[in-house]
């Protein structure tokens, strides 16, 4: 079996984690990882960007929760699933720390060049985003990889 | 992360390697601190190497870039590609900070081509 049918399987993988700084690459390498699922290799330019920006959303989900959540507690756990299907990434980040509502939280003016309060805009942009407050809160970031075989009509012409 | 900073004939030259985020930050904010306090007119960021980048480390780039430019500074950005250029480009800053999206190997093509 090529490496290419293996890829083109669903696949679930789950790690639990400590909320802290610390372990926010060890998040990001399996969510890096589990991108490479999504599509056999060789990865084009639509490929490493929607690598990019599940990388960028998913970080920034991960130091809200630090930040946010569980507010500098080194004890607070994250649970992580990460869902792939051919074409598609679903991440499942559950906390047990303060919830948050992503209405109430205002959108960045870019122009004025802020600081901070960019990482749900960022989230937001880059992937779909559904929260739900609860024991634990429940964020699910979903993106579809464009133009892909399975979810996407073929594209004309392959790599010159 | 690892940063170099070095200055010659009035530019400060800033080198930034590996991951810029929540958990680097503070030492390069620190830094940075000390070098707006002493700054040349021009900072160049070579970001050619750096992997990744996340909301705090652009908050980190954003505050040096405003410093340097209220003491009538400018701060350049240069190479730019991957993750961080998605981040740039969705913040607009590759508009607002001129310069901030050339790679370091085009620009020295072109300037290389006007010489």
């Amino acid at each position: 079996m090529g490496p290419g049918v293996a890829r083109e399987r669903s696949s679930t993988i789950g790690i639990k984690l400590l909320g802290i700084l610390e372990h926010r690459d060890v998040a990001l390498r399996a969510v890096s990882a589990a991108c490479k699922l999504v599509a056999p290799a060789p990865h084009g330019s639509a490929w490493h960007e929607f690598h990019a920006e599940v990388i960028s959303a998913v970080g920034e989900a991960f130091n809200n929760v630090v930040i946010h959540a569980y507010q500098g507690r080194s004890d607070g756990m994250i649970d992580l699933r990460i869902r792939t299907e051919p074409g598609r990434i679903r991440v499942d980040m559950r906390d047990w720390g303060t919830s948050f509502d992503p209405k109430s939280v205002p959108s960045p003016t870019l122009d004025t060049l802020p600081e901070n309060g960019l990482g749900l805009f960022i989230m937001q942009s880059f992937m779909d985003l559904a929260y739900r407050p609860g024991r634990p809160n429940l964020l699910t970031l979903t993106k579809q990889l464009p133009r892909h075989p399975r979810t996407a009509a073929p594209p004309a012409e392959g790599p010159t | 992360m690892k940063f170099q900073i070095s200055k010659k004939e009035g530019v400060t030259s800033l080198t930034i390697e590996g991951q810029l985020d929540a958990l680097t930050v503070p030492e390069l904010r620190a830094e940075l601190d000390k070098l707006v306090d002493h700054t040349p007119p021009q900072v160049d960021v070579d970001v050619t190497n750096l992997r990744l980048i996340d909301s705090s480390g652009v908050g980190a780039l954003v505050s040096l870039f405003k410093r340097v430019r209220a003491q009538g500074g400018k701060v350049e950005i240069r190479g730019l590609r991957d993750q961080p250029l998605a981040i740039f480009k969705l913040l607009r800053l590759d508009r607002v900070m001129g310069g901030i999206s050339r790679p370091a190997a085009e620009a020295s093509k072109t300037s290389k081509s006007r010489a």
